[in-house]
């Protein structure tokens, strides 16, 4: 069974927008948030990079309710506030699934014919960490408070009160921990908020975890195991202690040598230094068959052709050198969609701003399709929200093929290889779409999106 | 002031267990005539500490029945001196 599957809703949150409308205009503005990192990150390392694109979002106006606040995780919150915001601009109508339920019903549909398939690269590692702190700390913290009153020499005080600013810890050992940090609690999430009882699955493949759901949606849809498939990615990256940050930031990936912020981030450009580390995002699409969406006069924003995978087998950390799993990718799914490489008029390309990334990537687009393609890079303008951000950016890729235009790449003075960067906003005649990731473990994933007309 | 409290237990009570503030009376036994399930009930116990900044151990609360023990509860709670 061979079905066309078409996007009719989609949702994100991310630090230059929440909501598609914002989001889009946003990105067509080149808006990017560039901040230092919290002041308190400073106290326990010494880091090497100090930028960040920190995230603003207010649960309770995404229709978190206090309950779900208190259960969840960010990671799961941005999902069911980037799903609820799909699932309603697909044209779904949300009803109370019971008396007294926080859930919705989707009375339009067979609950049992629409699965969720979410990706997200580190889960709920916030929680982890924030009661960890609190594990190690809160009875170690009590003791030396006590010392530090009682018994210390007068002159030691200020010392110790700097240690016990160290250990300051969360007030409680959350009762829900356990599911908080699960990484399936964000696609788990959804499928309790909106009642949708078909598969439910999570994919946790690093920086690629969204582009590998939306893939995997695309193909439930189109091999008929369901009609619809909520898919997209969820990502939260802050701890109070700098601990994610770090881990980057000692792998060397993060943005370097900069002497002004706004221009740090830099994509395919000779100067770039590492990616922009994002405080995350989610993004939400929801996958529908063709006539499924037609028979209920769904406004249809793209259509999903294509998806392929590979994997390096290389290295945990680096992209194998001369990019040929990701050139086999890239083929694969282009002949999924049964196209070639001269059909496709613009790449969402994976381009973090890293030395050896985008070189690699920048190599294989020109081996593959030349210097013509339309590319861009969307961390340009939002830095990288790992599990999150392959998501966002197939939810670029079909905004840009509906309008026809897309945003730039930003901060390029000198690009790689000559390519084809968006320099300026101006429409296009855009038809086929390509938005591919790699991701840390070596795994390549792209989807291929056609315009709908 | 109690009344005050009282009031901020029961939006919370209403919140957690999705039901109108009017239709919680304080003789109400949050199992039995609530349907407050023990996760509910967990729930609601780290939604009173973040309200009224106060460490709730699970063990201090074990025997708390109805509306009314857990607003007299937080009224005890609150003559506790504050966490710095």
């Amino acid at each position: 069974m061979n079905r066309r599957v078409v996007i009719t809703g989609a949702g994100v949150i991310s630090p230059i927008g929440t909501g598609v409308d914002e989001f889009w205009r946003h990105c067509l503005q080149a808006k990017s948030v560039v901040m230092p990192v919290p002041e308190q990150w400073l106290k326990y390392a010494d880091l090497r990079s100090r930028l960040w694109s920190p995230l603003r979002y207010d649960p309770e106006s995404l229709g978190i309710t206090r309950t779900e606040r208190l259960q969840l995780d960010p990671v799961a919150m941005l999902a069911l506030g980037a799903a609820r915001e799909a699932i309603q601009r697909a044209g779904f109508t949300l009803v109370p699934a019971g008396e007294r339920s926080r859930a919705f019903a989707l009375p339009e549909v067979d609950s049992t014919r629409v699965g969720v398939y979410l990706g997200t690269g580190i889960g709920g590692a916030h929680s982890f960490l924030q009661n960890h702190v609190q594990h190690l700390y809160q009875r170690a913290h009590e003791s030396l408070k006590v010392y530090s009153e009682e018994y210390a020499p007068a002159e030691d005080s200020e010392r110790l009160n700097g240690i016990l600013a160290l250990m300051a810890h969360p007030p409680r050992y959350h009762p829900f921990v356990v599911s908080m940090l699960m990484p399936n609690a964000a696609s788990a999430g959804v499928g309790i908020k909106f009642s949708l009882t078909g598969p439910n699955v999570t994919y946790c493949v690093a920086c690629a975890s969204g582009t590998v759901a939306v893939g995997h949606g695309y193909r439930a849809v189109h091999e008929g195991r369901v009609d619809l498939a909520v898919t997209g990615g969820s990502e939260y990256l802050y701890d109070e202690h700098g601990h994610i940050f770090r881990g980057f930031d000692v792998a060397g990936t993060l943005v370097r040598d900069y002497v002004d912020p706004e221009s740090a981030n830099r994509p395919f450009d000779e100067k770039r230094s590492g990616f922009l580390f994002s405080q995350g995002g989610a993004a939400v699409l929801v996958l529908e068959e063709l006539e499924h969406a037609r028979r209920r006069g769904a406004t249809i924003i793209a259509e999903v052709i294509g998806y392929a995978e590979t994997f390096d087998a290389h290295s945990m950390m680096s992209l194998a050198p001369g990019g040929e799993q990701i050139e086999r990718m890239i083929h694969a799914a282009i002949t999924d969609a049964d196209l070639s490489p001269h059909d496709v008029d613009y790449i969402n390309a994976h381009g973090t701003g890293t030395k050896n990334n985008d070189q690699t990537e920048a190599e294989v687009i020109d081996r593959v399709f030349g210097k013509s393609v339309l590319i861009n890079s969307t961390k340009s303008l939002l830095g990288h929200s790992i599990g999150a951000s392959g998501a966002i950016e197939a939810l670029v890729t079909a905004l840009s093929l509906r309008d026809g235009t897309t945003h730039i790449c930003k901060n390029l003075d000198t690009p790689l290889l000559g390519l084809n960067f968006v320099r300026s906003v101006e429409q296009h005649d855009l038809r086929i779409g390509l938005s591919q990731s790699f991701a840390f473990g070596g795994h390549n994933a792209a989807v291929v999106l056609r315009r709908y007309d | 002031m109690n009344a005050n409290v009282q009031q901020r237990v029961l939006k919370i009570i209403s919140e957690i267990i999705n039901r109108e503030e009017s239709e919680i009376r304080l003789d109400a036994s949050l199992r039995n005539d609530l349907q407050a399930s023990s996760l509910d009930q967990m729930t609601l116990f780290i939604a009173l500490e973040d309200e009224f900044q106060r460490t709730i151990p699970q063990e201090e609360v074990t025997d708390l029945r109805t509306v009314k023990d857990i607003v007299d509860f937080i009224h005890k709670k609150l003559q506790e001196p504050s966490p710095t």
